[in-house]
């Protein structure tokens, strides 16, 4: 028999916005994804040709339709689902802002800039152009995290940062319009409640709270106002601290400030805590307990507790529409949890998606629900899409993949990649839908 | 008479003379004669018919017609003839054996045989004699002192007779020649002359010959057995039978009658009726076949090649050099024992010289070489290995390199982990220790000390934090930076109390020195401890659990115990045998472990004496870590031996595992996961499961996880040193080629 003669049933299902008609389609198995990306366009004909990837039973096409079934064991006759999703194309390295010290976050959330916070304990703020614009020293130890809360007119942005240093601080950018105004920064209140190293602070997306995870299993909740006056009282000094401190001069000193809400469940490190999407008072956290919890902000309570066994988590990221967290462990795989199940079922893990060396980051797609990037400390960036649990869809590799990837941020098409060796940033096509 | 009586006693013949006139029937002339009789006439001719004077004897009437016919001659008595009549109404008479007569029978009117009838009378008898003194045949001697010599049919006595005087006798003799050859016979009571025979006798035995005088003792040998015509063909021989034949044995007698009466007695219980008859059936082919195994078939001989063919082809042809080396070779070296020969027709092949020599060896081999099937052992090799369980099942344990953190090329000695899991310190020999997280590997503080670091240990407790620096023979004490100030203050106190607590009375070799709290810094260690400038560079701490106590080995092989809250430290050995190696606290008991070369001693710090004495049989222990529980006991060594201790068991280890290809470094168990692992020079790492059971009489289970790959042997130095994260199966390892590892689950 001719390989040509044969051909599989297929049905094609979308989530994407060019649905097809549902209809049998006789496939000739020697066909790619080129061919069959060539068939839905034609078929919907479109103006613009719009390159598809198939997914068939939750993995990407690679090869011809022939092996997937040889491979698989799929007779002729059975009719193959098979689910098209918009194709990313090769991520592209689009620049890098080299650091002298290891990145740990990065933030892309400023149009057109990118803001890192550096164990040197400066905020930078990069543009476009590979300028930087603005440095601030926002701590004395190593900053872990970095967002920005909001942004009161369009040069100047209130940016919270964590440190090892036991607390997290909140920042005033201004940037500057013209090259001629250096920009100016200040930090405006640092928050105390933490024992231990603060893991990571995220605000809502309104920017009306923050919320602030520590290594001394504590969940602060705190509001992104800075108050006038310190909240909590200065430690009481001994004699020969307070004879240092007299020449220190308290004018422009940060308030300190206390939390809202302390919230306590885990037994371990929490390692990232933040809000939910479009819920405004549910936060997420996940730790080193190998949990991944839900908690009613308002209250401060764990409404939900999931437990993985053995999973270290070392990073959690929601989808856009909220359903679905995705957590990454020290056993090299992200998990994907549903949490609208969470309520009912013991065990919610959807899937999981292992990575060759510990992944220490995720983003989720801020417009797509399915992709995901995360970045391992081989130096690799991946993107995910979560329909696909084999193998991720692309990879980007920072510095020739020799340096550990620490934080990774997704908005807008560009990925931003902290780590080891300053920062990098990948153009990634996200998916529309 | 006389000539065929050498068969008959003399007396008898005498008796025959006297009697026969009486009893033979004489019968003259008899017509009714039988072929016997004819045979019987022709006897008669001769006069030698001998045969039958016994079977005379026995039978009675029918047998004394033979006599008289022997005797026929000399007949004349008439009352026999009367007899003899008697006997002629029957025909039969004259037979040897009844003659039964054919008659016809009255009542049946049929011919019937009738035999004559048998007369029991005394005249059949032919022993009745009449002794002449009728005295009866009693013994004469009865009587020899009576004036009779007994008694007569009607009871008179019977007189002797009278003899002669000695004159008598003399005249006698003169008288009658034959006198002097006569005897007395008491019998008879006369004399009575000697026959010739008895002359012959008595001569004979007079001269000592044998009395009988037929004997012939120079009579031919009869030959038997061997002779012409006598070889014997048949087993049957026609021997004389030796009269043992049947003659019933005394001893088989006395034998058997021991036996019976053994049966009688009960001795011998006769055994039970075997049913060895019945044929009892069983199944052939049921019983196994036989374990052994055939008998190994003879191998076949090599079957010709091309090369031996009469014809073979060209290439098979030896060249002149081959030939000639082949002809020079011994034989045994000979790579064949033949030379390819080309023959142009099979007709002129001659024939196979070295056939008898090839069958010879050919025999030789069949049954002087042996044979032997090797038996392979049929053990499956899987089944020799213990049961373990799988890996798998045992997850969590540390399988990959999450990070690793470089020392810029010294050797990295030593690594502490903090007690709540998040940072490492590391110390190279450069004098740098480096303090970073455990997650991310950012080293967040780096200190530059003088000299080599040889031990490092963070203070196990969690109200204070600071760590212990072993730098050659100081101990600093540093606290890292970003402690909580809650946390700092107490350290701070704890380490350098503001009233210093009062010194020992004993002055001590250790000096606890303090920079004045105005120079404090997070660079500089905040108490440092010099010990005696000669115990060498500290190699070795441990850290009491409550975190007060420190024990620290030099490399001098001095033990110092400091007591941080009272700033004191003490030798608790005055003298130590041999170089200690490695010391520990026992994590529950006020235990105190100490190793030295080749001995582990545990010693009661409380009572202050030994407690044990532990064997590795180790030639140099490296390291030693104690489970936990504080019932185990892992000692490592640098002959790459693993030892395992069970201390409620006995002083020898429990298991010895051997798996590292070089020495051992380092080991540890983990405080909470059921894992230890070791370090060795070969570069590797292995994870142990070390699952204990709190029931006593199950073995501790031990099952190698995984080796962990990755530290460069540098200089014949591998992993030097690894630890265990407290909170999760992560390990640090720290190598000779400068890079500290963390490996994750």
């Amino acid at each position: 028999m001719e390989p040509q003669a044969t051909s599989q049933p297929v049905v094609f299902t979308t989530q994407t916005q060019y649905p097809l008609p549902t209809q049998k389609f006789m496939i000739p198995t020697t066909w790619k994804r080129y061919q069959l990306s060539q068939l839905v366009n034609k078929a919907l004909s479109l103006d613009k040709p719009v390159p598809f990837d198939f997914l068939v039973r939750g993995e990407v096409l690679r090869g011809t339709l022939n092996e997937w079934c040889a491979e698989h064991g799929i007779g002729e006759e059975e009719t193959l689902e098979v689910e098209y999703i918009e194709s990313i194309m090769p991520p592209q390295k689009m620049s890098d802002f080299p650091h002298e010290d290891w990145v740990s976050s990065v933030s892309c959330k400023i149009l057109g800039h990118f803001t890192t916070a550096s164990y040197d304990g400066h905020i930078r703020i990069f543009d476009y152009s590979k300028q930087l614009i603005s440095s601030t020293m926002a701590h004395a130890a190593p900053i872990t995290s970095v967002c920005i809360i909001s942004s009161e007119n369009e040069s100047t942005y209130i940016v919270a940062s964590s440190s090892q240093d036991l607390t997290a601080a909140i920042t005033q950018v201004t940037l500057s319009q013209s090259p001629s105004t250096p920009s100016t920064s200040k930090v405006l209140a640092s928050l105390h409640l933490h024992t231990s190293t603060v893991s990571s602070v995220s605000s809502n997306p309104l920017g009306t709270h923050l919320i602030t995870a520590s290594w001394d299993g504590l969940i602060g909740v705190w509001d992104s106002n800075v108050p006038s006056s310190d909240e909590v009282p200065e430690p009481t000094l001994t004699e020969r601290d307070r004879k240092k401190r007299r020449r220190v001069d308290d004018g422009s000193k940060p308030r300190r400030k206390a939390p809202l809400n302390v919230m306590k469940s885990h037994t371990a490190r929490v390692s990232k805590a933040l809000f939910g999407v479009g819920q405004e008072k549910k936060a997420f956290s996940c730790g080193f307990d190998s949990t991944v919890r839900t908690w009613d902000t308002e209250y401060g309570v764990c409404e939900h507790t999931i437990s993985a066994s053995e999973k270290p988590f070392l990073d959690i990221a929601l989808t856009p529409d909220g359903n679905s967290a995705l957590a990454v462990s020290t056993d090299r795989t992200m998990t994907l949890y549903d949490l609208r199940t969470s309520q009912t079922s013991l065990s919610s893990s959807k899937a999981s998606f292992s990575h060759p060396a510990t992944p220490s980051c995720v983003a989720a797609s801020e417009a797509n629900s399915h992709q995901v990037v995360t970045g391992g400390y081989d130096g690799v960036v991946r993107v995910w899409d979560l329909r696909s649990t084999k193998g991720a869809m692309a990879t980007c590799k920072a510095w020739e993949g020799t340096k550990k990837v620490l934080g990774v941020d997704w908005r807008r098409g560009v990925v931003g990649v902290a780590g080891e060796g300053g920062l990098e940033v990948w153009k990634v096509g996200e998916e529309a839908s | 008479m006389a000539q065929h009586g050498g068969r008959k006693s003399t007396k008898r013949k005498q008796v025959d003379e006297e009697e026969h006139p009486q009893d033979l029937p004489r019968n003259g002339a008899l017509e009714m004669l039988t072929d016997e009789e004819d045979a019987g006439d022709a006897s008669s001719d001769d006069g030698q018919v001998d045969k039958f004077p016994e079977i005379v004897a026995e039978s009675d009437s029918d047998n004394s017609e033979l006599g008289e016919e022997s005797d026929g001659g000399d007949g004349e008595e008439e009352d026999e003839e009367e007899e003899s009549d008697d006997d002629t109404e029957s025909d039969d008479s004259l037979h040897v054996f009844p003659q039964a007569k054919v008659v016809i029978s009255d009542i049946t009117k049929q011919l019937k045989t009738v035999y004559p009838e048998i007369e029991p009378d005394y005249d059949s008898d032919s022993s009745t004699e009449d002794p002449p003194n009728r005295v009866g045949n009693i013994p004469m001697h009865w009587y020899d002192d009576l004036p009779h010599v007994g008694y007569d049919m009607n009871g008179k006595q019977v007189l002797r007779s009278a003899r002669g005087d000695e004159l008598d006798k003399f005249l006698a003799t003169v008288d009658d020649s034959s006198a002097w050859t006569s005897a007395f016979d008491k019998n008879t009571q006369s004399d009575k002359p000697l026959t010739p025979e008895e002359l012959d006798l008595i001569r004979r035995l007079y001269a000592g010959e044998n009395p009988d005088a037929t004997y012939d003792p120079y009579e031919p040998t009869v030959e038997w057995f061997t002779g012409e015509g006598k070889q014997e063909i048949m087993p049957l021989s026609g021997a004389l039978q030796p009269k043992r034949r049947w003659v019933p044995s005394k001893w088989e007698r006395q034998k058997i009658m021991k036996i019976v009466r053994a049966i009688r007695h009960g001795r011998i219980l006769p055994s039970k009726t075997k049913s060895t008859s019945k044929f009892e059936p069983y199944a052939i082919w049921s019983e196994p076949s036989s374990s052994q195994p055939p008998p190994l078939p003879a191998p076949k001989p090599r079957l010709p090649t091309n090369a031996e063919s009469y014809n073979p082809p060209e290439e098979y042809l030896p060249t002149e050099e081959e030939r000639k080396a082949w002809e020079e070779q011994d034989p045994e070296d000979r790579e064949r024992d033949y030379l390819p020969q080309k023959f142009p027709s099979l007709r002129l092949v001659p024939a196979y010289d070295q056939f008898m020599k090839e069958r010879f060896n050919r025999q030789l081999d069949l049954y002087l070489a042996p044979r032997v099937q090797r038996v392979k052992l049929n053990i499956d090799p899987n089944s020799l290995i213990p049961k373990l369980p799988s890996p798998n099942s045992l997850k969590p344990f540390p399988n990959y390199r999450s990070l690793q953190v470089h020392h810029s090329g010294n050797r990295v000695r030593c690594v502490s982990v903090s007690p709540d899991g998040a940072w490492v310190i590391s110390g190279d020999e450069a004098g740098v220790v480096s303090l970073w997280e455990i997650n991310v590997g950012r080293e967040v503080k780096r200190w530059k000390f003088e000299g080599k670091i040889g031990a490092l240990g963070w203070c196990p407790r969690t109200d204070v934090n600071y760590f212990a620096v072993g730098i050659e023979d100081a101990i600093s004490f540093i606290i890292p930076p970003n402690v909580d100030a809650s946390v700092l203050s107490l350290t701070q106190s704890v380490l350098a109390p503001t009233t210093l607590p009062p010194p020992a009375t004993t002055p001590s070799p250790v000096k606890w020195v303090t920079p004045p709290s105005s120079s404090w810094s997070l660079e500089t260690p905040i108490v440092t401890i010099h010990l005696p400038s000669t115990s060498g560079t500290a190699s070795n701490f441990s850290w009491h659990r409550r975190g007060d106590y420190l024990a620290s080995v030099s490399t001098g092989g001095s033990v110092w115990i400091h007591q941080v809250t009272r700033r004191h430290s003490q030798a608790p050995f005055k003298k130590i045998k041999g170089a200690v190696q490695a010391v520990l606290f026992h994590p529950l008991k006020p235990h105190f472990f100490v190793a030295t070369q080749q001995y582990v001693r545990i010693y009661n710090l409380s009572e202050q004496k030994l407690v044990k004495t532990l064997l590795p049989g180790i030639r140099w222990i490296s390291s030693m870590d104690v489970h936990p529980s504080g019932d185990h006991l892992i000692v490592g060594g640098y002959d790459r031996k693993l030892c395992w201790f069970d201390l409620e068991l006995s002083d020898k280890p429990y298991k010895v595992l051997r798996y590292h290809s070089r020495a051992i470094r380092s080991l540890q168990f983990h405080p909470t996961y059921p894992l230890f692992a070791s370090s060795s020079d070969d570069g590797s790492i292995q994870v142990f499961h070390s699952r204990i059971y709190s029931d006593l009489m199950t073995d501790p289970l031990i099952v190698p996880l995984k080796i962990l790959r990755g530290h460069y042997v540098v200089d014949g130095l591998g992993v030097l040193q690894v630890k265990w994260c407290g909170k999760h199966p992560w390990l640090v390892s720290s190598g000779a080629d400068g890079s500290v590892a963390v490996w994750c689950s």
